[in-house]
């Protein structure tokens, strides 16, 4: 679990050009909208199409993003029970 | 007044932001277009738009280039063109518009003036000056920045200016000064 959410962490920081963090910058228990990375709504889509690219798991509906976007940790467990590749 | 960049496509563009000691961490998710736009604004307005906090309703934005937004028209057509790897990138489609620079700076700098973007096969000092005098038709307008914003295959051309309805100690606005300024 550990190694996949520094891995996602680094996909996170690369498909949404946050530039300037590192992944240890990111608290992976913090919310992910909201406050702290300052993400938007494209970056809400972007994090959808890395699912779909990286992971094989495609989402039907955006507004599953907001449970599974809460945190890097929680995207990680989804990524993990659903991935397809 | 174009620049040929060996530098990776757009790293350069960066190294100015970081020098210049801005904290806009939205300037890295800008395409190439919109980053030399917003550089070319802050160094323009640093001295003159000193409040970044409060609406202003009395200036306008308008601009205008030659290769709309060409690269990342290509670059979207990219993440659609092959079937078996079709994940179109929302992040790059938001900016396959290239009046999304005069979003970026009106943002940046809380102008709520009319913005414009027009098109030209070249870059053209009358053309600048007609729509900057037309921007002004509209009375609650007393400034405009206006200019030229081209970024092409990392080709960049930009001139940027902010007219003044009453000039104070600038050049005065008119083609001839256009023309020279961008030589």
């Amino acid at each position: 679990m550990e190694a996949l959410i520094l891995e996602l962490k680094k996909e996170i920081i690369e498909v949404l050009n946050l530039e300037e963090i590192k992944p240890e910058d990111i608290d992976e228990n913090a919310p992910l909208f909201g406050e702290g990375l300052g993400l938007d709504s494209i970056d809400a889509l972007e994090l959808i199409v890395l699912m779909e690219k990286n992971y094989g798991i495609k989402l039907n509906n955006a507004s599953e993003g907001r449970d599974i976007f809460k945190s890097v940790r929680v995207m990680a467990e989804y990524i993990e029970k659903n991935r397809t590749k | 007044m174009e620049i040929p960049i060996q530098k990776t496509e757009g790293s350069w563009l960066n190294d100015i932001y970081r020098s210049l000691k801005i904290s806009y961490p939205k300037f890295f998710k800008m395409d190439n277009l919109s980053k030399a736009g917003f550089l070319a604004s802050e160094l323009l307005l640093k001295d003159e738009i000193i409040d970044k906090e409060n609406p202003k309703k009395d200036i306008s934005i308008v601009l205008m280039n030659r290769s709309a937004s060409l690269d990342d028209d290509r670059m979207y057509q990219e993440t659609i063109e092959d079937k078996n790897n079709y994940y179109p990138s929302p992040a790059v489609f938001v900016y396959t518009l290239p009046n999304i620079v005069n979003g970026e700076i009106a943002i940046r700098n809380k102008i709520m003036g009319e913005t414009s973007f027009y098109i030209s096969e070249a870059f053209s000092a009358e053309k600048i000056y007609t729509a900057a005098m037309d921007a002004f038709s509209d009375e609650s307008i007393s400034q405009v920045v206006c200019g030229w914003t081209d970024y092409e295959l990392n080709k960049c051309d930009v001139l940027l200016l902010l007219i003044r309805k009453e000039n104070q100690n600038g050049k005065p606005f008119n083609i001839n000064n256009i023309y020279h300024l961008h030589i």
